[in-house]
């Protein structure tokens, strides 16, 4: 059992290495007026670079890690010299995962990540910041957790709040419903955040539709498969009186059109969430009324260019305004009317982002 | 005990039983519920299942498990949809082919697995469940994690044409239960299969060679497996490598909710038919009469274990692990 000694001996140290650090930096802060700037750890040269998130099999991951390996190659480097780190929806593996990189590295490292869980955000950036390293993390963090509480290592944080867009679909949806009727939504899995954020943007909007009723809401796990069932036996619960279909998600959609399809109903109005490739040709064929892009890509890219710029020194998060260090993704609403110059500047050829520009496309600061 | 309530007529009887009961149950909370329409919906969710869990029946009665369907099902799917696109994308042309050649690579697959669990003497679940990550993991390196659409009218048809009331995508189904009823009861292999599970050193000692048999059984249930991969993609018109998502549990709960015994040698394709048919009645059902979902989940994991409950012969097993 030697090594499980070894184990809470070393993260004892860690802890202690960062407390012992958290105390220099508070003292290099002070000093810093005294000093000027750089007092804190020097830029790292040749960081490695790397991502860790669930899997890849997974359309939405498999966007934001492509665009981690575009911003490698615009380093003039291969896609393949970024690091993956898989925690096929482990906390445990994800933290042990970057601790064995730190070792590996020695500190020398440039991490974006998504923590799995907002409770495994927290271990994870202390012990990238203990070891000198440089972290961007989307997606999962408490709200006691601030990137400005560990100087310059824990560079920045992004979500998205899925409620306003999911409300502006519900819109759409409610309207082509004519104000009347019927509306079903098929979400994801229950307790995801952006499962519930979607159902209440959809409540949100019906407060002002008083003859739409909400005949169910039922979770579809995000899953194609299971939507399609879902769907087929709302068409049996309720029949006729369904008008209109809320879906969490485009791969949603899909089982949802198909579940119709198979009925011979092909006029339904139908409105999704994630503005991926397949949906937004759905939209334009007016089969989807409107689904919202997060652009998971630019997303995957720019987290590893914060990480990677901070090391190196080309800018310095401490001196950055709250908003830049956690901030709102971006989100873009598809519609049929622009659905094919969308797929024109997004899809078509992924753009040459400018991974210098960190904040451009964000949707200003988180607020709590 | 002996007459119409002995054991073996229990065992025979109870997952129709149960069955019709939940039918019951939920055409009294909603009568929509039993009506043709819905019956086709039911009939619609659980055809790829069927096909699925057919093949991994064969396994069972061996008294072998094989949990690399997903893995499967997901390659066999991206195989397709890719040949398929490539001989030009429709069934009026030389995309048919695909067809058969989804087949083969569901055969192959299965006899990867059979060889791999044989010959290196590695145990069935995991020689199967290792292969199955292969398979998922393939199928992602030949996507790329995207999704692969089928819009052929004439592959749709499977959904989309009905006769009496149901697509024909059903009757290509119960095909495939009939050949499936053909080789487990009229075929020397299929008689195999029970031989094996009955008592795999009795068979042996009988000069039957098991090895083979069981090699053979693996690739029977590749190809079924590709049958239900062919039927996954003609219902959503979508290949990617989550296809196969969630067979493994449809599957293996539906071929043990119907009675087959996990032990092998007592079962068959009818029971998975009639086990299918509850996992997936009660999936519409919940839904139906608006109960949450995690209630039918839990609903089902309570009737696994009725089930292997009621199949278990304990006085024939002394240890179990």
């Amino acid at each position: 059992m030697s090594f499980i000694k070894d184990h809470i001996e070393r993260a004892t140290l860690d802890r202690r290495n960062f407390l012992f650090a958290s105390a220099a930096g508070l003292g290099g802060l002070a000093a810093g007026g005294m000093f000027g700037p750089g007092m804190a750890r020097a830029a790292l040269t040749d960081p490695t670079i790397a991502w860790s998130y669930r899997n890849r099999t997974n359309p939405y991951w498999n966007e934001i890690v492509s665009g981690g390996e575009a911003f490698v190659q615009s380093l003039g480097m291969p896609a393949d010299a970024m690091t993956h780190l898989i925690n096929e929806g482990s906390s445990e593996k994800s933290l042990a995962d970057v601790k064995a990189l730190l070792a590996k590295t020695g500190g020398n490292l440039a991490l974006a990540i998504d923590t799995n869980d907002a409770p495994n955000c927290r271990p994870v950036v202390e012990a990238v910041a203990a070891a000198g390293g440089y972290v961007s993390t989307i997606w999962n963090k408490t709200d006691d957790l601030h990137p400005r509480d560990f100087g310059d290592n824990y560079v920045s944080h992004m979500t998205w709040s899925d409620l306003k867009p999911a409300e502006e679909t519900a819109r759409i949806l409610l309207e082509a419903m004519g104000g009347k009727g019927g509306v079903v939504h098929l979400g994801g899995i229950a307790s995801n955040n952006p499962a519930i954020e979607r159902l209440q943007g959809l409540r949100n909007a019906l407060v002002d539709y008083p003859d739409v009723e909400l005949l169910a809401a039922e979770p579809a796990d995000w899953d194609t498969q299971k939507a399609n069932q879902v769907m087929s036996a709302f068409l049996t619960r309720f029949g006729d009186e369904i008008t209109g279909v809320h879906c969490a998600n485009d791969t949603i959609a899909y089982g949802v059109l198909e579940a119709l399809r198979a009925e011979g109903i092909e006029d339904m109005p139908i409105v999704s969430y994630d503005g991926n490739p397949q949906a937004v040709q759905l939209v334009a064929e007016k089969k989807i009324l409107a689904t919202v892009f997060t652009n998971p890509y630019w997303g995957g890219g720019i987290s590893a260019a914060l990480a990677y710029y901070a090391a190196t020194g080309a800018f310095k998060p401490s001196e950055e305004p709250d908003e830049h260090r956690e901030f709102y993704g971006p989100s873009i609403l598809v519609t049929p009317e622009d659905a094919a110059e969308f797929k024109a500047t997004y899809l078509d050829s992924a753009p040459d982002y400018d991974w210098t520009d960190f904040w451009g496309p964000t949707n200003g600061g988180i607020t709590y | 005990m002996t007459g119409v309530l002995n054991r073996d007529a229990l065992l025979k009887w109870a997952p129709l039983i149960v069955l019709l009961l939940l039918m019951l149950f939920f055409t009294v909370l909603e009568p929509r519920f039993f009506s043709v329409r819905n019956f086709a919906r039911i009939a619609i969710s659980a055809a790829p299942a069927l096909m699925v869990a057919v093949g991994v029946t064969f396994i069972i009665l061996m008294g072998s498990i094989d949990l690399s369907m997903e893995g499967a099902v997901s390659v066999c799917a991206v195989v397709f949809a890719f040949v398929f696109l490539w001989l030009g994308g429709s069934l009026g042309g030389w995309g048919w082919l695909a067809m058969p050649l989804t087949l083969v690579v569901g055969a192959v697959m299965g006899l990867v697995n059979g060889a791999i669990h044989v010959r290196l003497r590695i145990p069935s679940f995991m020689a199967s469940l290792a292969l199955g990550f292969v398979g998922t993991g393939l199928a992602m390196l030949m996507t790329g994690g995207d999704r692969i659409r089928i819009e052929d009218e004439t592959f749709r048809a499977l959904l989309t044409t009905r006769w009496f009331n149901f697509p024909v995508m059903i009757y290509v189904a119960g095909l495939f239960l009939l050949l499936g009823w053909f080789i487990q009861s009229r075929t020397a292999l299929g008689r195999n299969f029970y031989a094996v599970g009955g008592g795999e050193d009795l068979a042996h000692g009988s000069g039957l060679d098991v090895a083979r048999v069981r090699i053979m059984g693996f690739m029977l249930a590749g190809v079924f497996y590709a049958v239900g991969a062919l039927m996954a993609v003609a219902r959503i018109g979508i290949a990617e490598t989550a296809t196969g998502t969630g067979f493994m549990f449809t599957s293996i709960t539906s071929v043990v909710v119907g009675g087959t015994a996990l032990w092998g040698g007592t079962g068959g394709v009818w029971n998975t038919l009639v086990g299918v048919l509850i996992v997936n009645v009660i999936g519409n059902g919940m839904v139906v009469i608006g109960l949450p979902g995690y209630v039918q989940d839990g609903v089902l994991g309570l009737l696994v274990i009725v089930a292997v409950v009621l199949s278990t012969d304990r006085s024939a097993v002394s240890v179990v692990k």
